[in-house]
């Protein structure tokens, strides 16, 4: 006899009810038997179909687990009680959930952005095998990191060393770059790049073959984003052509995508670097160093061994005795979180506001866990009577450590819920604030971490009440004659301090971090930055001889005030050189000075003011063999009276006419740079224009038609020169206004822990404060017994946080070459204000306690 | 209190259990209907009009005895009810009720 399948019928009579389920598998038996005789795989589906169609409710045994049994009575129970408890103090139960889940919901936001700081750039296939080469300059002034190398650095390593899979050299930037195809153009950014760049960075080539990218000559990668501005499609555009800059045009042989959230390069096109460099002496030179490498190792290559291997190299290839520029390998990945050093070794990076970050969250989280903790222990006192009655009705110690603890990890479990949400509707902000894009995936590692946190919490708040009240004997209980421990009133004031601690430390951090951004940014940087606009010289002006012409049109138009071109973008590191001569040089002195070319009118627009001899002047006819130091760069130089003197710079000679009073054109973090302006139109690359405040918009609209009238093909993309100069300063207002609202809720959650206290302080001090009233206490009397405790809690706090946040602040300060003094009273009026705030909280609590009719504190007993 | 509305799939059902009267039971229902209706019915729909109608009172049941059939499962016989028997003729006065109105009307 045919057997129906073993598990179909398990199934059944796992969720059939009982009465029914002699006939139902009788019925289906039988009707598989008849099949079986036909068609035995058939009968076998049918069964499972009609197990299947069985499982519906009417058919199904009711849920009944435990249905008379004592655990799951006590249960439903429990969680009455719990609901009518919370009912009954809706503040403290409001109190409780609201501090938690913000807690809760400010730390899952840092670990969103924490960890996407970290996956930053590590998308790609064998990140650890990715590395840049960067070499250390000894500078006399100590060793300098340089980002760049030689464009030969790349193809020779590969070349010659075996430990090398694949070699890159990026030469970047070719920045606002007009694209055009025949009705529309554009700017994009974009570099040049050998030919491995794909095969050592994965970003997915999705039109075009990886391997023949640049197989014929004048090829363009583009991006996706770029493609789809362009063309508007990805898809059949291979072979298209594309005018660069109006003049040369490339076929674009492939597009790739960049994944815009996790990748820290973002360009818009690639050209082939074999094609650009032989034409450019400077790009394949040893003595330059105007290129990034990138080399992929083999597996299993030992790094250290070879950096040890190639430091010599360059020294070799450019025949020199002595040892002078270091290359060395640093991970690719890296460079995103570590790429700060420091006199040749690694000091950080942006990983410093990933450490900070990381603090907060755990400082807030740990604020407002034991803010939780301290008003369900506070609390759990009064549930004195609650517990003596249960264990005189004969309730065993574990019922009773069972009920406190579900008690207390519901209602963590309810705060977590609470704070999924607010990260829920938050995070849109938090993007704009931070700059991300941040999503709230079902990330495992946040999902076990949360839990197990949010159980840790529920769990020690509830373990008071749990295994302290239940071990104690009813009767003294029934009583209400327990002897309060001392240890609790300590621990709770511990608890309260050291909340206390945390909060005051962030706020004195906000404070010093506010003001020293307000101090970078209203820093006198040695020229005026307001009121410049920025653009790039291209297409006709960048013949030699529509320079002047062009100027002298755009000064006519109205609102602009003078107009020059410039080689110096003026925010942040532009173009270094070494290896000019002057009186009394030491000749291993291969610091690199910042070289400024300019034309006439430039040092007038940037108000930068000579503190010796004079500025580039149109009267003189032989200026361009003139040159302009800054006091750093004559300090440096040792030269004393230094107008006349004569310096050689690449085989020519120049005449020092000025010293310029010194000027920061990078970020404060770093000293001024010693620097040399020369009078180089043929170097200038971008013009700035200084216009009249008050209409800018006009007078830059005025700049665009004569712009797109003189220079055919092209548009105006201008910058502003303040606006430029301060997004080297992003990370430090992300991290600015990111921490003011980390430390306003830090010291709202405290504040609300403090409130749920003086509360319960108010409430369980009742009858102490009618009869006092009674023997004749005034208001303030009863304000000052309540509030003496809290304020002198909140004085130890003080004391024990503010040195703790001047030392840390003096570290972070550190990190400026210019900073701000800290100043005393930044700490004590942080102080005076954590005091102030704690007394308002209470307050709101006291005076209510404090103007209480004695009559009804004692009318009850 | 409203008589309990008898469904078109209940009513075929219980008509097939009224005319196989005290041996009806699921299978035989079943191939009764697929006979009648020259198409597959899946049993676990027979079984629920029948608990529905037993719970509305169409209906009421009894097990037959154990045979070593069925992998040794009782069979449960349906018979039809004084009340669905109500129900039915009930049914069936309104449709031949409503049949006698229809007008001669020729379809060609």
């Amino acid at each position: 006899m045919a057997l129906p399948p073993k598990r179909a019928l398990q199934f059944l009579r796992w969720f059939c009810r009982e009465d029914y389920l002699e006939e139902v598998e009788g019925d289906l038996i039988e009707v598989f038997e008849k099949q079986h005789e036909q068609s035995p795989s058939k009968a076998r589906k049918k069964f499972f179909w009609g197990v299947a169609r069985h499982f519906r409710p009417e058919f199904m045994k009711a849920l009944k687990i435990g249905q008379n049994s004592n655990s799951v009575i006590m249960t439903r129970h429990n969680l009455l009680l719990t609901y009518r408890n919370y009912r009954r103090n809706k503040v403290t139960f409001l109190i409780n959930v609201l501090g938690l889940s913000t807690g809760l919901a400010c730390s899952m936001l840092i670990y969103l952005w924490v960890m996407d700081e970290l996956k930053m750039d590590k998308f790609h296939a064998d990140d650890d095998r990715i590395f840049q080469v960067l070499e250390i300059f000894d500078e006399p002034i100590g060793l300098r990191v340089n980002e760049t190398t030689s464009g030969q650095m790349a193809l020779s390593l590969v070349e010659e060393m075996p430990e090398v899979e694949y070699a890159t050299t990026v030469l970047t930037p070719v920045e606002n770059i007009t694209l055009s195809i025949p009705d529309k153009n554009l700017k994009a950014n974009g570099q040049y790049v050998s030919k491995d760049y794909f095969n050592i960075f994965s970003y997915p080539v999705i039109e075009g073959h990886k391997d023949n990218i640049w197989s014929k000559s004048r090829s363009m990668m583009v991006s996706e984003d770029l493609a789809l501005k362009l063309f508007g499609t990805t898809k059949d555009i291979i072979g298209e052509s594309v005018a660069f800059n109006q003049e040369e045009s490339y076929h674009i042989s492939g597009v790739y995508k960049i994944p815009s959230s996790q990748s820290s390069f973002q360009f818009d096109f690639a050209l082939s670097f074999e094609e650009f460099a032989p034409d450019q002496e400077w790009a394949l030179s040893w003595g330059s160093t105007p290129a990034h490498a990138f080399v992929k190792l083999r597996s299993g290559a030992d790094v250290h061994a070879f950096n040890e291997k190639i430091a010599d190299y360059v020294q070799i290839k450019r025949e020199k005795e002595k040892r002078f520029r270091t290359p060395f390998l640093a991970k690719y990945s890296d460079r995103y979180l570590y790429g700060k050093y420091e006199n040749g070794a690694q000091s950080g990076g942006r990983i410093s506001y990933v450490r900070l970050f990381s603090v907060i969250a755990i400082f807030i989280l740990l604020i407002a866990c034991i803010n939780f903790m301290n008003l369900s222990t506070a609390r759990a006192t009064r549930k004195m009577k609650e517990v003596g009655i249960k264990k005189a009705n004969g309730a065993s110690r574990w019922s009773l450590i069972y009920q406190y603890l579900s008690e207390s990890t519901i209602m963590t479990m309810l705060s977590l819920l609470v704070a999924v949400a607010i990260v829920w509707i938050l995070l849109p902000q938090y993007n704009e604030i931070t700059g991300k894009h941040l999503t709230l995936s079902l990330d495992l590692n946040l999902l076990t971490s949360v839990l197990i946190i949010v159980l840790l919490t529920g769990l020690l708040s509830g373990s008071y009440p749990a295994l302290y009240l239940s071990g104690f004997n009813p009767l003294t209980m029934l009583k209400g004659k327990l002897v309060r421990a001392t240890g609790e009133t300590w621990a709770r004031k511990g608890l309260v301090i050291f909340q206390f601690v945390m909060s005051i430390i962030l706020i004195t951090a906000v404070v010093v971090v506010y003001q020293q951004i307000e101090f970078v940014q209203n820093k006198r940087l040695g020229f005026e930055k307001e009121n410049i606009i920025v653009f790039n010289r291209e297409g006709i002006t960048e013949k030699e001889d529509q320079l002047e012409t062009f100027l002298l049109e755009l000064k006519k138009l109205p609102g602009v005030v003078n107009a020059s071109s410039t080689s110096h973008k003026l925010s942040g590191h532009s173009w270094g050189v070494y290896g000019f001569n002057w009186e009394g040089k030491d000749l291993d002195d291969n610091t690199h000075f910042e070289l400024v070319a300019v034309y006439h009118d430039m040092l007038e627009i940037l108000e930068m003011q000579m503190v010796e001899g004079r500025a580039f002047s149109r009267s003189f006819s032989t200026e361009t063999s003139k040159a302009i130091f800054n006091q750093t760069a004559i300090e440096h130089m040792r030269l004393k009276d230094p107008i006349g003197k004569n310096i050689t710079f690449w085989g020519k000679e120049y005449e020092i006419v000025g010293v310029a009073r010194d000027f920061n054109f990078e970020s404060l973090h770093t000293e001024v740079k010693p620097s040399m302006i020369l009078l180089k139109p043929e170097y200038t690359d971008q013009f700035m224009v200084k216009i009249k405040p008050g209409k800018e918009q006009e007078t830059i609209n005025g700049i665009a038609d004569f712009y797109a009238q003189y220079n055919p093909g092209f548009s105006l993309d201008y910058r502003f020169l303040d606006a430029e100069y301060q997004s080297q300063y992003v990370a430090e207002q992300r991290v600015a206004s990111l921490s003011q609202y980390f430390a306003g809720l830090a010291i709202l959650i405290s504040c609300l822990g403090l409130f749920g206290l003086a509360t319960f302080t108010a409430e369980r001090r009742f009858k102490e404060i009618g009869i006092r009233k009674i023997l004749g206490a005034g208001t303030f009397r009863i304000i000052y017994l309540l509030t003496s405790d809290i304020t002198k809690m909140v004085l130890v706090a003080i004391l024990i946080a503010l040195p703790i946040s001047y030392f840390v602040l003096h570290l972070w300060l550190t990190g400026f070459a210019f900073r701000v003094d800290l100043q005393w009273w930044s700490f004590a009026g942080t102080g005076l204000l954590a005091i102030c705030i704690a007394w308002f909280t209470v307050s709101l609590q006291t005076s209510r306690a404090a103007q209480v009719n004695p009559v009804d504190c004692l009318k009850n007993e | 209190m409203k008589a309990p509305s008898l469904g078109e799939f209940e009513e075929l059902v219980l008509l097939i259990v009224a005319s196989q009267h005290d041996s009806a039971y699921g299978v035989s229902i079943l191939e009764g209907l697929e006979k009648q209706l020259n198409k597959k019915v899946n049993i676990s729909a027979i079984h629920v009009a029948l608990k529905r109608m037993e719970e509305k009172g169409f209906v009421k049941s009894r097990f037959g005895g154990i045979t070593s059939d069925r992998g040794g499962r009782r069979k449960k016989f349906y018979v039809i009810t004084a009340f669905g028997k109500q129900a039915l003729d009930l049914q069936y006065d309104v449709r031949t009720e409503l049949y006698k109105q229809i007008p001669k009307i020729s379809f060609n």
